[in-house]
């Protein structure tokens, strides 16, 4: 079953339009929305939490999520980064007052998270530094037993350590609970390590969408020592950019090609770089 | 809906929501245009509005489980039941004033229902103009409340000028309670008709206003 499908999500802002966007999320999975900055993730996620009006069918579990919006909600845990509300207000209050709206609020998972997260309940939330901020937000996230979590850019602030604990725990919550995630970022390591599928987007548009390991396997990196070279590689070469021994594509995975200086694994970094400077060129060689 | 307003009481209520309730006493100056105290209603909502888009509070409230119409709704609703504490804290001071002190009020309305009522509709008035306005565009606070506020003192200047210039007003409904009581209480009721109609008006209009924008 599909925990979220998202089907013609439109939405144009006067520099920038979200085009006929298409993508859905397994129950179970673990799925990345990863595209640069300003490619539309954001505008994506609020479009599927309603936060935005936009054009499109969104359906959460089987439910049109614009039908039985309060319901559909109650199911999601939405993490829109860092905890940026009610800066003067005691956390404690904000928890009290978030309980309140949830029939499945779990009062010792909280309480266990916002310890774990080493959260203060006397604090206010401007008192918490960018990364304790999105703790907090992950924290709530967590206490209602959501089936589907919707996070966008989580990661964003969170030192080394911090986003290895949240990659852990989202893990855990596809692995030990069955629940399904749809996070944005674009720190692609983040994706390397959690991901089951990706969703890549540029532009407003769904470029990439593929179990992460099918994408990683479709492409090669290859580096020639000149464009020259690339061109008459015998392939079509993908993106290609200047590095400091010459220039790199990708090819398809398993090409026959000539002339290459060397060939290795592409990872999420490298297909992202390439097929945005295939997107800048607008031709491939 | 009751969820939500109790959100609206902890985390949007803002301090002169409640100080500005207090302004009710006003009917206790001598010689003032009572009327103004329900103004200072609508400027402490103009301020929880203010504050609320600082605090990103649409868009918290949004990401809870409840339908988006009903953040509008539920936002209209509260500072109704603020406005109605201030009707009937006025007049429940009305009623001290005119027991302890005779004195009529020579420049407006006296501290009685009629004063109630201009409160009514001034506030109902406000409404009507601030909250779809708002609502369909919540970055824009300033606007919306420039006009609702100048509709409000057009009520107060013609309020204010009827007690001068309109024998039924100046001869019936400007005198202190109980005279005239059950004029009085036809005009309190015709304007909490139109309080009603148009702070229904305002809390639909806002609802349909929020579904279209984008936070």
């Amino acid at each position: 079953m599909k925990a979220l499908q998202v089907e013609n999500l439109y939405k144009k802002y006067p520099t920038f339009t979200l085009d006929g966007v298409n993508f859905s999320v397994e129950e179970g999975r673990i799925v990345g929305l990863v595209g640069r900055n300003g490619a539309g993730k954001s505008t994506a996620l609020k479009a599927v939490m309603r936060l935005i009006s936009a054009k499109g069918k969104i359906e959460v579990f089987g439910r049109d999520f614009a039908k039985c919006e309060a319901a559909v909600k109650s199911e999601i845990g939405f993490v829109s980064g860092g905890f940026d509300f009610y800066p003067y207000q005691k956390i404690g209050k904000i928890v009290r007052t978030v309980t309140s709206f949830y029939p499945t609020w779990d009062e010792r998972v909280c309480r266990e998270n916002l310890v774990r997260f080493n959260i203060d309940e006397n604090k206010k939330p401007s008192e918490l530094s960018a990364g304790m901020k999105v703790k907090l937000s992950v924290a709530l996230a967590l206490s209602h037993g959501a089936k589907l979590f919707v996070m966008d850019e989580p990661t964003s602030g969170l030192d080394p350590l911090s986003r290895e604990e949240f990659n852990d725990v989202v893990l855990s919550l596809s692995r030990e609970t069955g629940a399904s995630v749809l996070f944005s970022t674009h720190i692609t390591a983040d994706l390397m390590r959690v991901a089951d599928d990706v969703v890549y987007i540029s532009d407003g548009r769904i470029l990439k969408d593929a179990p992460l390991k099918k994408l990683l396997g479709e492409y090669e990196k290859v580096t020639f020592s000149s464009e020259t070279a690339a061109k008459n590689c015998g392939a079509e070469v993908v993106g290609l950019k200047t590095v400091r021994d010459g220039v790199e594509g990708l090819v398809a995975c398993g090409a026959e090609i000539s002339g290459a200086l060397r060939r290795e694994n592409a990872d999420l970094d490298a297909v992202m770089i390439h097929l945005e400077t295939q997107k800048a060129r607008g031709t491939s060689c | 809906m009751l969820k939500l307003i109790k959100k609206e009481f902890a985390l949007t209520l803002h301090p002169t929501n409640v100080v500005f309730l207090f302004f009710a006493a006003f009917v206790f100056i001598p010689n003032y245009p009572y009327e103004v105290m329900f103004f200072f209603s609508s400027l402490a909502a103009y301020f929880a509005c203010l504050a609320g888009r600082e605090n990103k509070d649409l868009f918290f409230t949004c990401s809870l489980p409840v339908e988006k119409k009903a953040v509008a709704v539920a936002r209209v609703i509260f500072f109704v039941i603020l406005q109605i504490a201030q009707v009937l804290l006025c007049a429940l001071l009305s009623v001290v004033k005119t027991a302890i002190i005779d004195l009529p009020n020579a420049a407006g309305t006296e501290a009685n229902a009629v004063l109630c009522a201009n409160g009514l509709v001034m506030l109902g008035i406000f409404n009507a103009i601030f909250f779809p306005a708002y609502f369909a565009n919540p970055e824009k606070i300033g606007k919306p409340f420039v006009f609702g506020a100048a509709a409000e003192f057009a009520v107060v200047a013609l309020a204010i000028t009827a007690c001068f210039a309109v024998p039924f007003a100046r001869d019936v409904l400007d005198t202190p309670d109980p005279a005239h009581f059950g004029a009085k209480l036809v005009y309190l009721a015709v304007a909490a008709c139109l309080y009603a109609a148009l702070t229904a008006f305002a809390a639909l209009r806002s609802a349909g206003n929020f579904e279209k924008t984008d936070l």
